[in-house]
């Protein structure tokens, strides 16, 4: 080995060089002290000796940990400060560029000291987090994707209330639901955090480069494609956006534009079709590196965005296989007249003192045909039919006696809340929904399936038809 | 690696530091008539790394032990028949009830309430003593949900 510190306190670092290949982002000191001792930078003493200096810090931390309150500690915890003390020290090793460099101070520096470099730079990192965090609560999408507002609103406060840099660095604490359009799950800790926040910011800032009316364009229409409410889905806003704003560029649109018509659409089918998997690539890149000039996109989100060139190649490249880009490329879905019986909005329901009154007097009464006649003079709205029927007081068949008041468009309504996953993106026939049935989880829903099961051929065919006039938009869930 | 392995053995030679030590508290538990022989010891110790094998617990020093042995010594319940084969009950049920109350209750106060019970209702029945620990940790683990579940919904709040 061929280290030594020179006198100006520089450090001279030896000609061999180690395999990057065989270092690990997770546990990378660890890498680093197999690869240095196998190439020779770094002794088996030297190594030993940081094993027992390491052993050391963690008994210091668990002492601490426990303040002095215990002298144990469960297994699991001692393992999990102890992978937080190994965190610090990758947080370290990693900061600097070459990985020889950074052996040289494992060769030097105390653990001790290592460890509380490592502890101040994911210190750093964190005050970072939080700033990346408010930036994104200020640009915050006005969008009612419930994965992404619920991320931003009580995820990541989750993080940045509980991170734990000494006894947890390694935990991402919260839950996070929101996908990116790129996301590197080998990530832990503050490092997975800090870049999440920090794409997530790209993206939202890039969001925000289109009207907001386009926005809910891209989102409307793709909830209506696919056949689901988007608002509760998992699913990437940037993706959506970027797609139809590189497939606007190709149809003859500019960068910021993003609604397709049908003429555009029919066009990009051709030129998809028509032109090699080569050709292909070279376009899509070539919309890419437009929109990037046009949109006069930074040299952080230019970084992002060719990350996810390959996303948006592979997937024209599937769609162009089986000659379908309707999932693809949104546009402008049909809007139809609907004839409502229910009313949907959350705001007609009725108070829960007039619920109790009536759930009592249903309840009290031994005629079926009185009870049906109670409910369907007095009950109006969507969320006051779940709650009845969720609460419970309704048997046998009564519930078919109730359904079988009900016309074919309420019927519909309530098809597309029990059988909510099977129509979401399913290709069969409403008949094979019904007659396969769902996992049902309330009573009602069960005896709903039955009643939908007899029903004849017709009118089951015209439940269906119906089913896709309704927007899930227009249904607040519970 | 294994951890609880590295952080639990304790040395078991007749000069270590451990033993010494253990030996050294013959001094205080002789005036209660009880002795602790070198043999004793080497059983006390064993038990405890198996019983914290055994919890999936790891501990930095005999402490604990050190504590139960000079705690217990004082019972009007305990004799020099039963004394190793009590501690090591008492070991058992100490990291026990260390799990069961999520290490939420400091060794010292655990010992003592393990020590009024013992002299106390349990009248020097180990037996008793370990059901009376459980619902001790019962009760303990109710009384924290219903706290933790008071203090939800605080996350919202960060800015």
């Amino acid at each position: 080995m061929e280290l030594d510190n020179s006198q100006d306190g520089k450090r001279s670092i030896s000609n061999i060089k180690i395999d990057r290949s065989q270092l690990t982002r997770n546990q990378y000191t660890m890498s680093l002290l197999y690869e240095g001792q196998r190439v020779g930078l770094i002794t088996g003493q030297k190594v030993y000796q940081i094993q027992i200096e390491i052993m050391q810090i963690l008994q210091q931390l668990i002492r601490k940990h426990t303040q002095g309150e215990s002298t144990s500690v469960t297994s699991d915890k001692a393992q999990g400060i102890m992978v937080s003390l190994m965190y610090a020290m990758d947080a370290y090793t990693l900061h600097f560029n070459e990985p020889e460099e950074a052996i040289s101070h494992l060769n030097t520096d105390s653990v001790k000291k290592i460890h509380e470099k490592g502890l101040e730079l994911l210190s750093q990192y964190f005050e970072q987090s939080k700033q990346l965090y408010r930036e994104v609560v200020e640009m915050q999408l006005d969008v009612p994707v419930d994965a992404y507002n619920m991320t931003i609103d009580e995820s990541l406060p989750v993080f940045m209330n509980h991170y734990d840099i000494v006894f947890e660095a390694q935990n991402t604490m919260a839950s996070i639901d929101y996908p990116l359009a790129i996301d590197d799950m080998r990530l832990q800790g503050v490092f997975y955090m800090k870049q999440y926040l920090e794409r997530l910011l790209m993206e939202t800032k890039f969001c925000h480069l289109f009207s907001h009316s386009d926005l809910m364009y891209v989102l409307k229409n793709f909830g209506k494609k696919h056949r689901f409410n988007y608002q509760i889905e998992l699913f990437n806003i940037f993706e959506l956006i970027i797609n139809n704003a590189v497939f606007s560029l190709l149809a003859g649109g500019k960068a910021n534009e993003v609604r397709i018509s049908d003429f555009q659409y029919e066009q990009l089918n051709r030129m998809f079709t028509t032109c090699d998997a080569d050709q292909r690539i070279r376009l899509i890149h070539e919309a890419f590196s437009r929109l990037q000039e046009e949109l006069q996109t930074d040299q952080a989100l230019n970084h992002y965005i060719d990350l996810y060139r390959d996303e948006l190649i592979q997937r024209v490249n599937n769609a162009t296989e089986i000659g379908n880009f309707e999932m693809l490329i949104i546009r402008e879905e049909e809007e139809r007249e609907k004839p409502m019986v229910l009313m949907l909005n959350e705001n007609d329901r009725m108070s829960d003192m007039k619920m109790r009154e009536l759930v009592d007097q249903i309840m009290e009464s031994d005629n079926l045909e009185e009870k049906v006649r109670i409910i369907r003079d007095h009950f109006v709205s969507l969320h006051d039919y779940l709650d009845l029927l969720n609460s419970g007081s309704l048997f046998g068949d009564e519930y078919d006696a109730l359904f079988a008041t009900f016309g074919d468009i309420e019927l519909a309504i309530f098809a597309k809340i029990v059988f909510y996953e099977e129509l979401r993106g399913d290709d069969r026939e409403f008949l094979d929904i019904v007659a396969d049935g769902t996992e049902a989880s309330e009573e009602w829903e069960e005896k709903y399936m039955e009643f939908m099961q007899q029903l004849d051929e017709a009118r089951m065919k015209e439940v269906g038809r119906l089913i896709y006039d309704i927007d899930y938009e227009e249904i607040s869930f519970y | 690696m294994d951890l609880s392995r590295f952080l639990n053995s304790v040395q078991l030679s007749p000069q270590s530091k451990t033993m010494t030590e253990l030996l050294d508290l013959n001094k205080k538990i002789k005036e209660h008539g009880l002795v602790l022989t070198p043999n004793d010891v080497k059983t006390l110790i064993t038990s405890r790394n198996k019983v914290l094998h055994d919890y999936a617990r790891v501990e930095l020093s005999t402490e604990v032990l050190k504590e139960l042995i000079e705690v217990f010594a004082a019972s009007p319940y305990m004799n020099q028949e039963h004394y190793v084969e009590t501690l090591n009950d008492l070991q058992e049920i100490f990291y026990h009830l260390r799990n069961e109350t999520e290490d939420k209750i400091g060794d010292v106060k655990l010992i003592h309430q393990m020590m009024e019970d013992f002299n106390g209702p349990c009248a020097g029945s180990v037996e008793l003593l370990r059901s009376r620990m459980e619902q001790l940790a019962e009760n303990f683990r109710r009384d924290l949900l219903s706290n933790e579940s008071s203090f939800e919904g605080d996350d919202k709040t960060w800015n």
